[in-house]
This record gives structure tokens, C-alpha cells and sequence, in this order.
């Protein structure tokens, strides 16, 4: 089964193609030939899955360049980390396309938004599957393509627009960094193979160098500071593109990528505790961001990132399995929290929790599973999220970096107090707006309630209960995983779910008690940390001045430059041309023409000259006649002497 | 003429000067009438010159022994032919004005056409020796003339009568009033 | 008695006189009396010339009746056609009548 694996990109973009061209013909049919490719791709990644269990696998599929020295193939690679992915991406992201069905269902262009998804699917499946780094760009550059169709995807609206456009040209700084990566290791190794790079050897230094720029991708792809800021914008896009493309999928394919090239990272210790850092830096970070935020997708937006860096956190301090762990268990909840945050949007039209309020009692499912995705975040045990995050940190913490562990645990703590905050302020309490609130139909709660459940149960293959059978199936090769001791194992879960309690007791207290008096007085002491925050620390305005302004200018100034002299020089030439023409143009109206009429005129006039013998009268002929004759009397008389 | 000569040799004057002085009178007189018709402004007196001027020719022809031809002349030219031109004239009705040009502008050019045309033919008259015949003929008699007519000449006369038909026809086509 | 060339030099004399007024007459019925003084003009040479060759057979005067004839007949023609153009034209003067001019 491993060898039909490459079909399984292939029958969303299959879904793709049918869906483009005879989108505005089959109309809702589209949605049922997106979901049924994924469903395809679902099943075939199972089989493979499957198949892998029972051997190993990775196949190379198309010869496609070939240079003296190497050559580029097309080729699929499954191994537990791809096994992983693809199950994580197939089943996810034809849930939320079920979910897409209610959530898109009166939307003029309905049948191009599952086209683009289904090109999604197609690219990230093609992605995971990549067994080297030039069909990995290529599939990271088509995620990228299909994120920018789809944040923009209401273009009427100019802020979509330019979310869009933000997007693409952060991550596009990021993708640069990752293609210098690329071409360095394949000048270095003369291979762009994953398993042949992995046992290359070659120039260190470029190795090095090439680690860090593929962290560049990761952090650009990923939304890790500083490049950060395209992710909230992109909540611009339809809730189901956020929830498949900006937290359960695309941004952790930096995440993937750090992973697939671990061995590189690993080789250089310098590299991998610096994906630590930035992971535990920009964790924190957006986690305080998301505190005081009051937009519904951009706290769960600034979630997703502070939850894929604490992914990389995880990969950088040697916690191979843990990061993968998260990444699985974050997909689901996360995937679910942004539905959720759809069905609200969808019942109450608005995304600003200020005005929400008392929502639980109207929407059912949809509370219900809010507040057990909003469990799971937190790492309350034994959801899901506990487990995978408990094992972050205490690989944190046994591997010796007790910094990061503290800031995990921050984070952690941040994180449970944001989404009680968020949970608490929108389905607790009295409305504080005018609400007319509907539960939604079937097709959007019956994902809802499937997600929930695996939110629940997702966590426990990695759990002791399962004898942690994931980490025993993720290993690094040439590793095997090693428990770390009961001791440490017991105290890091009670620090973590103390954190969890303890952030939902803080949001407990802050917002539901005492008509939220709490949370005022610490912001009116605080007011100055307060709008600094609430500003997202002005990194985008800071952005704007050091960067955006002086490319804009000189974009103006190029552009200056291009009417200026090069038009003038194009214009110049065309100039001297149309002169030129007027010369011939003179050329051949006055001599020519003139050599022509010319000849014409003396024809007319000497014509004209010659007519006026004809007198009509018959005494000039005859004298004529005569006058002639006698001319010739004179010649003969002459002649004759 | 023998016979005029004879008479004329009864009264005694020197005849043959006489004869020469009328001839060259007459001629003189022919050429002046000539003149005089195509010059003249108003054609009705054109018209008599040319009468004039014919019987002048015909005078001519007696000197040539040539009588019936002097007598047809007067008869059919003179008396016809003249006739007729006065009656065209008087159809055409222009002799009333006279200040109407009646030569038009190439006088000068058909002057100088003509004098030269006569000084050739002058020239070329004068060079040739003229030799008189060595018998004189006598003049023809009215009935050789008819005879002549009849046997050597059948042909021209014939076709003569057929050009006068002709004419005929001819003149009364044209001249019919168009409906 | 009287020389040959005489009556040449004569006939050449009416000759070119009939010429002058051919070509100058404005009158239509002016030219056909200067082409009649023509014909009279060779109708005297054809006469000399019987008399002085010396023949017997006539011919010049033969030859000048039947220019007689041909010259009434042809006069005849030309002013009937005359007057045909004086009823079109209400003109007979030669050089009004130029509808065949350029």
C-alpha cells in the first residue's frame, strides 16, 4: 500500500480541477467532490499507515531533472512522522470541510472555495509526503498560494485583501531564507534527498548556516516572532480556512519541516537550542497578547502561535516525539476551537466578545464542545492536551534547559487563563448586547461533537495508560525512547496541572465574580503595560516605519525612475521613428507624388495645347491641308534645284 | 473662230492683233470679276460677279474652238447653276446687313498660301517648252461631240446620269422638312 | 496665236483666286462659289490642252462637260445642305458652325 501512496495528493487535486472548471455548473455538488477526495485521501493514508506498520517505506516516483552529478526526483517518503501528519491533515481537513457545508452555505462563490481547499489538501498531503527538499518548496509554495487565495478569498472587503497580501509576503521572507537553505546544502552535499542528505557529509559550516535559514522558513511559515504578524490579520479569511490552514495544518508545517530535517538540527547544537528559544519566546509572547485581546479569532489566533512555539520548544531542547505529540493533539483542539468560534460567529454575527455574553444556553453543542476544546488547551488531564504538553515540558525540564521549563509553565498558565477568559466572557454571563442567537444546522455541529471526541481521546496513545505506544513509534531513527524517570514525570504533571487550575481560576475570578471588578481594577493599574499589550507591543507599527515605508518609497522611486528615463528612452526612439516617417512621408508626397503629377501635368497641358487644333471649322483644316501641301512643293522644288 | 476671222479679215483691221487684245481684255476682266466676288461684302453681288466671271470663261472657250462647251457653259452654269446659288442666298437671307465680316481671320495665311501656290505654278508653267501640235485639230462638231458620247464615252455618261440621280435624291432628303 | 502657256498661266490665275476665297469666305455659299470658280479654273486646262495636243478623240472636252455636270450636281448637294444647317444652326456663317471643335 506504501507504493500507491502519491495518490493520495492526487485526488484532491483531482477535486481541484473538477471543481475549478465546472465549479458554476455543479454548484453545492462541488463540496461533495472536495469531501469525497479527502475522504479518499483519508482512507488510502490509513492503508498506507497501515502498510508501514508492516514494512518500511520510501519510494521514488519520477525521474524529473537530472544533472551531472544528482538529479531531482519526484518521490514519497513514509515514515512515522509523514504516517503522523498525513492521518492528522486528511481527517481534520475533511471534518472541517463537512463543517464548510453550513458554515459557506450562502456564499456566491461556493464551489471555488472547496476548489481551494481541495488545492490545499492536495498541497499539504504532497508536502508531508515529500521525500526531498525541492518537492517539499514546491508543496510549501503551493500551501503558501492557497492560504493567500483563501484569506483573501471575500476580496470585496479591502482589509481581506490586504491580509492577504501581508500574509504572503511575510511568509514569502521566511520561503527566501528556506530556498538560500536549500541550494546551500545541495552546493555542500550534491543531493537534496532527505535520507541521502542525512548521511552526507559535507562542508559543516554550510550545514550550519543552511540549519538556520531553514529555521527562517519554519519561523516565517510557523508565524514564530518576528514573523508573527501575518497570522492575526489572516483571520480575515472564512473561519473554516483558519481553522484548517492557520492552526491545525499550514502553520505547523514549519514545525514538520524542523522535524524532517531534526538530524541537521541536531548535528548543530547551536541551531537546535536556538528553535527553542524563538519557540519559548514567541510562546509567551503571544500567549500575554491573547489576554487582553477582545476580537474571538485573533485570541485564538495568537493561541496558535503561542502553542506552535511551544511545539518548537519541544523540538529544540531534543524533544523529538513531544513536539510531534503537540503538534497532533493541538490540530484537533485547536480545529475545534475555531469552529466553534465559527458557529458563534454564525449565531450572534459578530466577533467582538464584548458584545457576546450568556451564549450557552442557546447553543448547546456548540458550548458544550467549546468548553471541552477550551479543557483540552489548557491541559486540563486527562484530556489530550495535558498529556502532549506535560511531555513537552518535562523533556523541558530533564533535558536540562530549567529556563524554558519556567517559561512553558508561564505560558501554560497564560494560556488556561485566556481561554477561560474567552470561554467565561462569551457563553457565561448576561448578553451584553442585543442577541439573537441559532444553534447551527447538523453539518456544522456533527464535526464540532467528532472533534470533541477526539480532544478527548487523542492524548492517551501517548500516555503511560498506552505504555506512550506514540513515542515509541515517533523515534528518531537510531534512537529508541527512553521514559524519563517517575519521579520527575510525577512532579512535572503537577506543576502543569496546577497551571491549568490555576489559570482557570484566575479567569474565574477576574471575569465572573463580582461583575468582573477584578479585572478592572488590575487593568486601571496597570493601564500603561495595558495598552502596550493591547497594541501588540506596536510591532506592526514598528514594522510599518522600519520596513514597509522605505520599500514603499523606494518602489516609488523606481517607478519614478522607469517613467523617467527608460519611457523616455522608449518614447525618444519612437519619437526619432515617427520623425523619420514624417521625412518619407514628405519624401514621397512632393517628389515622388510630384515626379507623378508631374509627368500627369505635362501630358494635360500639352494636351491641352494640341486639342485647339481641332477648331471645328472646316476652313482651317483646309488651310491647313494646303498649308501642308505647299511645304512639301517647297521641298521637292528645293530638292530638285 | 475661222469664221469670225474671216469676217474680220473683210473689215481690215489687223485681226490677229485684235483677236489677241480682246483675249487678253476678257481675260483681264476674268480675273478681276473673280477677284471681285470673293471679295466682295455682300454675296448677292459675289453671286453676279461669279456670273460674270463665267461668261468670261465661257468667252475663253470660244477662243479654244471649243463652241458647244461656251454655249453649254452660259446655259447650264451662268443660267442653273448661278441661279441656284441666288435662290440659296436669298433663302438664307443674310444680305441685308453689311457690316456683317464676310472673310473670316486666316486672310493673311491664305494670301501668302495662294500667291506662293501661283508662283509655283507660274514657274513650273513658264520653264516647260510648251511645242505646238503639229496639226492643228479642227474643232469638234456638235455630232462628233454626240457620237463620242454615245461609243467612247458611254460609260462616264452613264455614270454622270447616275451622279445627277444622285443629287437629286439627295438634295430633296435633305432638304425635307423633319416631323 | 495666242501661246498655250497663256491659257494655263491663266487658269492657274482663277485657280488660286478660288483658293483665297475657299479659305476665306465666311459665308457657306460664298465658299461653294469659290470651289465652282476652282472647277472652272481645271475645266479651261482640260480644254487647252485638247486643243493644243492635237488629239482627235476629244477627251478634254468630254472631260469638261462632265466636270459640268459633276460640279452642278455637287453644287446642287452643298446648298441644299446649306440651307438644311441655316434652319438648324439659323446661321450660315462657316466659322459659327464648329460643333465638331474640341
Amino acid at each position: 500500500m506504501v507504493k500507491y501512496s502519491y495518490l493520495i495528493p492526487l485526488f484532491p487535486f483531482a477535486a481541484f480541477v473538477i471543481n475549478i472548471l465546472f465549479g458554476r455548473r455543479i454548484k453545492k455538488l462541488s463540496a461533495l467532490v472536495a469531501i469525497l477526495a479527502s475522504a479518499i485521501s483519508f482512507f488510502l493514508s490509513l492503508a498506507a499507515f497501515i502498510g508501514y506498520l508492516g514494512g518500511n517505506g520510501s519510494y521514488t516516483v519520477v525521474r524529473w531533472l537530472d544533472f551531472n552529478a544528482a538529479s531531482l526526483n519526484f518521490g514519497v517518503t513514509i515514515d512515522p512522522l509523514t504516517c503522523m501528519m498525513l492521518l492528522v491533515v486528511s481527517s481534520v481537513g475533511t471534518l472541517i470541510q463537512v463543517y464548510s457545508i453550513g458554515y459557506m452555505s450562502h456564499d456566491l462563490r461556493f464551489s471555488r472555495f472547496f476548489a481551494y481547499m481541495a488545492l490545499f489538501m492536495c498541497s499539504m498531503l504532497g508536502l508531508v509526503l515529500a521525500d526531498n527538499f525541492i518537492m517539499l518548496y514546491i508543496f510549501w509554495e503551493g500551501v503558501g498560494l492557497c492560504s493567500y487565495l483563501l484569506i483573501s478569498f471575500w476580496f470585496e472587503r479591502a482589509s481581506a485583501a490586504k491580509a492577504g497580501m501581508k500574509a504572503f509576503i511575510t511568509t514569502r521572507i521566511g520561503d527566501t531564507g528556506l530556498f538560500i537553505g536549500i541550494l546551500m546544502l545541495f552546493s555542500a552535499a550534491g543531493t537534496l534527498n532527505f535520507k541521502a542528505l542525512e548521511h552526507s557529509s559535507g562542508n559543516q559550516a554550510l550545514f550550519t548556516i543552511a540549519a538556520f535559514l531553514i529555521l527562517c522558513g519554519a519561523v516565517g511559515k510557523s508565524a514564530q516572532f518576528p514573523l508573527h504578524v501575518w497570522l492575526p490579520d489572516a483571520m480575515e479569511g472564512p473561519t473554516p480556512v483558519s481553522a484548517l490552514i492557520h492552526a491545525a495544518t499550514m502553520v505547523v508545517a514549519g514545525v514538520y519541516l524542523v522535524a524532517r530535517t531534526f538530524w541537521l538540527f541536531a548535528m548543530h547544537q547551536p541551531s537546535l537550542i536556538w528553535v527553542a528559544y524563538i519557540g519559548a519566546g514567541t510562546a509567551l509572547f503571544a500567549a500575554s497578547i491573547a489576554t487582553v485581546n477582545n476580537d474571538i479569532k485573533r485570541i485564538l489566533a495568537y493561541s496558535t502561535i503561542s502553542q506552535v512555539g511551544l511545539m518548537l520548544l519541544g523540538l529544540g531542547v531534543g524533544g523529538y516525539s513531544a513536539g510531534a505529540f503537540h503538534l497532533m493533539t493541538h490540530a484537533f483542539f485547536k480545529a475545534l476551537l475555531f469552529l466553534c468560534a465559527g458557529s458563534v460567529i454564525h449565531a450572534v454575527g459578530t466577533q467582538d466578545i464584548q458584545k457576546m455574553g450568556g451564549l450557552l444556553p442557546k447553543l448547546k453543542v456548540t458550548g458544550a464542545t467549546f468548553i471541552i476544546a477550551g479543557l483540552a488547551i489548557a491541559g486540563v488531564p486527562p484530556l489530550s492536551g495535558f498529556w502532549s504538553k506535560d511531555e513537552i515540558l518535562s523533556e523541558a525540564l530533564n533535558n536540562g534547559h530549567p529556563v524554558l521549563f519556567a517559561i512553558g509553565l508561564m505560558t501554560s498558565l497564560l494560556t488556561a487563563f485566556y481561554i477561560f477568559r474567552l470561554i467565561f466572557l462569551v457563553l457565561f454571563g448576561k448578553p451584553r448586547s442585543e442577541l439573537h442567537p441559532h444553534e447551527s444546522p447538523a453539518t456544522m455541529t456533527i464535526p464540532l461533537s467528532i472533534l470533541a471526541f477526539f480532544s478527548i481521546i487523542a492524548g492517551f496513545v501517548g500516555s503511560p495508560f498506552m505504555n506512550h505506544a506514540f513515542q515509541n513509534f515517533m523515534v528518531f531513527p537510531q534512537e529508541s525512547y527512553i521514559p524519563h524517570a517517575a519521579g520527575a514525570v510525577h512532579l512535572v504533571m503537577a506543576f502543569s496541572t496546577l497551571a491549568a487550575f490555576s489559570g482557570i481560576g484566575l479567569a474565574y475570578s477576574f471575569y465572573m465574580l463580582n461583575n468582573k471588578i477584578l479585572a478592572y481594577s488590575v487593568r486601571s493599574k496597570f493601564l500603561f503595560l495595558y495598552r502596550i499589550i493591547y497594541n501588540k507591543y506596536y510591532i506592526d507599527e514598528i514594522y510599518e516605519i522600519l520596513f514597509i515605508n522605505p520599500c514603499i518609497r523606494l518602489s516609488r522611486l523606481s517607478f519614478k525612475f522607469d517613467l523617467g528615463v527608460i519611457d523616455a528612452g522608449v518614447n525618444a526612439v519612437a519619437q526619432v521613428t515617427v520623425i523619420i516617417g514624417k521625412i518619407k512621408s514628405w519624401f514621397d508626397k512632393y517628389i515622388i507624388d510630384g515626379a507623378v503629377n508631374g509627368l500627369a501635368k505635362t501630358v494635360r497641358l500639352s494636351s491641352g495645347l494640341l486639342r485647339r487644333v481641332q477648331t471645328g471649322l472646316v476652313q482651317n483644316y483646309l488651310l491647313i491641308a494646303f498649308f501642308g501641301l505647299l511645304i512639301l512643293i517647297i521641298i521637292k522644288f528645293i530638292k530638285a534645284g | 473662230m475661222s469664221g469670225l476671222i474671216q469676217q474680220l479679215n473683210n473689215t481690215g483691221l489687223p485681226q490677229e492683233f485684235m483677236l489677241k487684245a480682246i483675249f487678253y481684255i476678257i481675260a483681264a476682266s476674268t480675273v478681276f470679276f473673280a477677284i471681285r466676288m470673293v471679295i466682295s461684302p455682300n454675296v448677292f453681288h459675289g453671286a453676279i460677279f461669279l456670273a460674270l466671271a463665267l461668261i468670261g470663261i465661257a468667252c475663253i472657250y470660244l477662243y479654244l474652238d471649243a463652241e458647244f462647251l461656251a454655249v453649254i457653259q452660259i446655259l447650264i452654269y451662268v443660267g442653273a447653276i448661278v441661279t441656284l446659288f441666288i435662290f440659296a442666298i436669298m433663302l438664307t437671307a443674310s444680305i441685308q446687313d453689311r457690316t456683317i465680316k464676310q472673310t473670316n481671320e486666316q486672310v493673311l495665311l491664305s494670301a501668302i498660301v495662294a500667291f506662293v501656290f501661283l508662283c509655283f505654278f507660274v514657274t513650273i508653267i513658264r520653264r516647260n517648252p510648251w511645242q505646238a501640235a503639229a496639226s492643228k485639230a479642227e474643232g469638234l462638231a456638235l455630232a462628233q461631240l454626240g457620237r463620242l458620247l454615245m461609243s467612247a464615252y458611254v460609260l462616264p455618261f452613264e455614270v454622270i446620269s447616275l451622279i445627277l440621280l444622285a443629287a437629286l435624291v439627295g438634295a430633296i432628303v435633305i432638304g425635307k422638312a423633319r416631323k | 496665236m495666242i501661246p498655250q502657256s497663256h491659257f494655263l498661266i491663266l487658269s492657274a490665275i482663277l485657280f488660286c483666286i478660288g483658293l483665297f476665297g475657299a479659305l476665306t469666305r465666311r459665308n457657306a455659299v460664298g465658299i461653294l462659289m469659290s470651289i465652282e470658280l476652282i472647277l472652272n479654273a481645271a475645266n479651261i486646262n482640260f480644254i487647252t490642252f485638247n486643243k493644243f495636243l492635237g488629239s482627235s478623240d476629244g477627251l478634254g472636252q468630254v472631260f469638261a462637260m462632265l466636270v459640268i455636270a459633276i460640279a452642278g450636281a455637287s453644287a446642287v448637294v452643298g446648298l441644299a445642305l446649306i440651307i438644311a444647317i441655316y434652319k438648324n444652326a439659323k446661321t450660315i456663317f462657316a466659322d459659327k458652325i464648329n460643333l465638331m471643335k474640341w
